[in-house]
């Protein structure tokens, strides 16, 4: 087998970067892919955020990948037991190039994208299970599929959320239920026009949909993404959440889709695919080893992927991880050290970056988003408040902050809010 | 429900050797049996006749919950042989 200067195990959004900007700088890759294709075993809500970086590597990138909608629109739903209260927020300055994000579907865009790294040289085997680490003293030296060993200074793993391979090799503890959560979704078929019409939408614009709410006092959310002609429909877990309540996710997901919002937004809807992941949620804290020697960990599998409420992003930083990656190889190629001490470089500049940065910012708010309230009583909460604004029953009125005040009073002890909101203000503020 | 038709809704590329075993002795010290409501797939269920858990990995999404609930480590957890298992056409 010819040698390789680097071998990248995972053919997604992190693994093929780090592989594409390796082959360009004239590095011999090989990117190992376990699914028959790229993209096959990958599940994702969802969005990828603008990522500028991509322009900068492939000129022309947003013309020619297979992206299906801008997303010009963000709507929060907080649901209750028999009301739903929306923030719709759209702008014109996300209706022009560069986007601010795209919805997409992954078997077409990781298929595509890796063949992108392979015109550029990249040596890419599909259908190929890595099963073990090569590792000599506290070395990485190599990986082996099957019975087949192959040799290279660097491995750059973009092995997924679950990260086997680190966990095998003993660089990364198994993440715990706490800060992982599971993610299930089903695709609906759905003609464009209907879609346009159902979220007021023209051309190719899409839409974001968060639920808040509707999980059943699970800690976790629900979601809709729009692509041309389909949508993504979802919830997502707290794993410790979900164990504890003792209830099957498909049986919430069940009952979501059944939901009044869900109905109407789904009416004559054709069900086509169901796909279910893990995902890191466990934010900065849980960002566990960046590197070792001759090893480097992007994407999911650095933990690399967090939510505070509004934003939920993971693909950008894969691929920006996977940059940062395949940039830190080139240099320690030249240099002819592996060591760690030349890849700590690599978190450097992850932490100079937005993609640490990012998470640092809202490392508290994984606390503010482990409160069970969010998800039980203060959805319904804005429900009661929100009717009783409404509502015309030839009853005298409440002004609001005293209706605010009394329903509040109402739906759990005061000490307990008032904790809560110093704490979620301090997490977001 | 969407469960009953996975095979309808999911198309797979099933190895005839399961990636994931299960061992049952170790199981038999589990009180939550988390894999048996959590599997996304509905993959483990409690057969109370023999009194143990029944696995049917065909319908595996590899997603990886049973691997992180099963505190007890009864499970072998690979993923298939390259090439096969849960292959997703678009989502």
């Amino acid at each position: 087998m010819k040698a390789y200067d680097t071998i990248v195990v995972g053919a997604g959004p992190a693994g093929t970067t780090a592989a594409l900007i390796m082959a360009q700088k004239g590095l011999k890759v090989l990117l190992l892919e376990r699914g028959d294709v790229p993209g096959a075993k990958n599940m994702f809500g969802g969005m990828l955020p603008n990522s500028p970086v991509l322009d900068e590597f492939l000129p022309g990138f947003w013309e020619q990948a297979p992206w299906e909608r801008h997303v010009v629109k963000r709507i929060l739903t907080i649901t209750g037991d028999t009301s739903a209260t929306s923030i719709v927020f759209e702008s014109q300055n996300f209706d022009h190039q560069p986007y601010n994000g795209y919805t997409l579907f992954r078997p077409h865009f990781d298929k595509w994208y890796a063949e992108k790294a392979r015109q550029f040289g990249v040596t890419l085997i599909t259908g190929c299970l890595v099963e073990d680490l090569l590792i000599k003293g506290k070395t990485v030296t190599g990986i082996r599929v099957g019975k087949d060993e192959v040799k290279a200074p660097m491995v750059v793993l973009c092995d997924g959320a679950l990260s086997l391979l680190a966990r095998k090799a003993g660089f990364c503890e198994q993440p715990k239920p706490s800060e992982m959560a599971l993610g299930v979704k089903a695709l609906f078929f759905l003609k464009e026009e209907e879609i346009n019409e159902r979220f007021n939408l023209v051309r190719r614009q899409g839409v974001t949909q968060e639920f808040l709410g509707c999980t059943e006092g699970i800690r976790g959310g629900g979601f809709i993404y729009t692509q041309t002609e389909t949508l993504s429909v979802g919830l997502v877990f707290h794993l410790d959440s979900l164990k504890q309540s003792g209830i099957a996710p498909y049986d919430v997901f069940q009952r979501f889709l059944a939901s009044d919002p869900l109905q109407k937004t789904l009416r004559g809807a054709r069900l086509m695919e169901y796909s279910a992941h893990v995902l890191p949620e466990g934010g900065y804290g849980a960002v566990q080893r960046l590197f070792s020697d001759g090893v480097l960990l992007a994407g999911d599998a650095a933990g690399l992927c967090y939510t505070n409420g509004l934003n939920q992003e993971g693909m950008n930083l894969a691929i920006t991880s996977g940059l940062f990656a395949g940039e830190t190889v080139v240099d320690a190629l030249e240099t002819g050290d592996f060591s760690a001490r030349v890849l700590a470089q690599y978190g450097n500049r992850l932490k100079e970056s937005f993609v640490l940065k990012d998470m640092k910012t809202f490392e508290k708010t994984v606390d503010l988003m482990h409160n069970d309230r969010l998800f039980s009583v203060y959805p319904k909460l804005i429900g009661t408040i929100m009717e009783q604004i409404y509502r015309s029953d030839g009853k005298p009125r409440k002004k609001f902050g005293r209706l605010g005040w009394d329903a509040v009073k109402e739906a759990l002890p005061l000490k307990q809010a008032i904790l809560d909101l110093i704490k979620g203000g301090k997490s977001l503020a | 429900m969407i469960v009953d038709d996975i095979f309808d809704l999911v198309s797979y590329h099933i190895h005839e050797e399961a990636h994931i075993k299960v061992n049952h002795d170790i199981c038999q010290s589990c009180i939550h049996r988390a894999c048996t409501f959590m599997c996304p797939a509905r993959c483990y269920q409690w057969n109370p006749e023999n009194s143990r858990i029944d696995f049917a990995y065909e319908a595996c999404l590899e997603c990886g919950t049973c691997l992180l609930v099963c505190d007890k480590g009864a499970l072998d957890w690979n993923y298939p042989k390259g090439g096969f298992g849960v292959r997703f056409r678009l989502t």
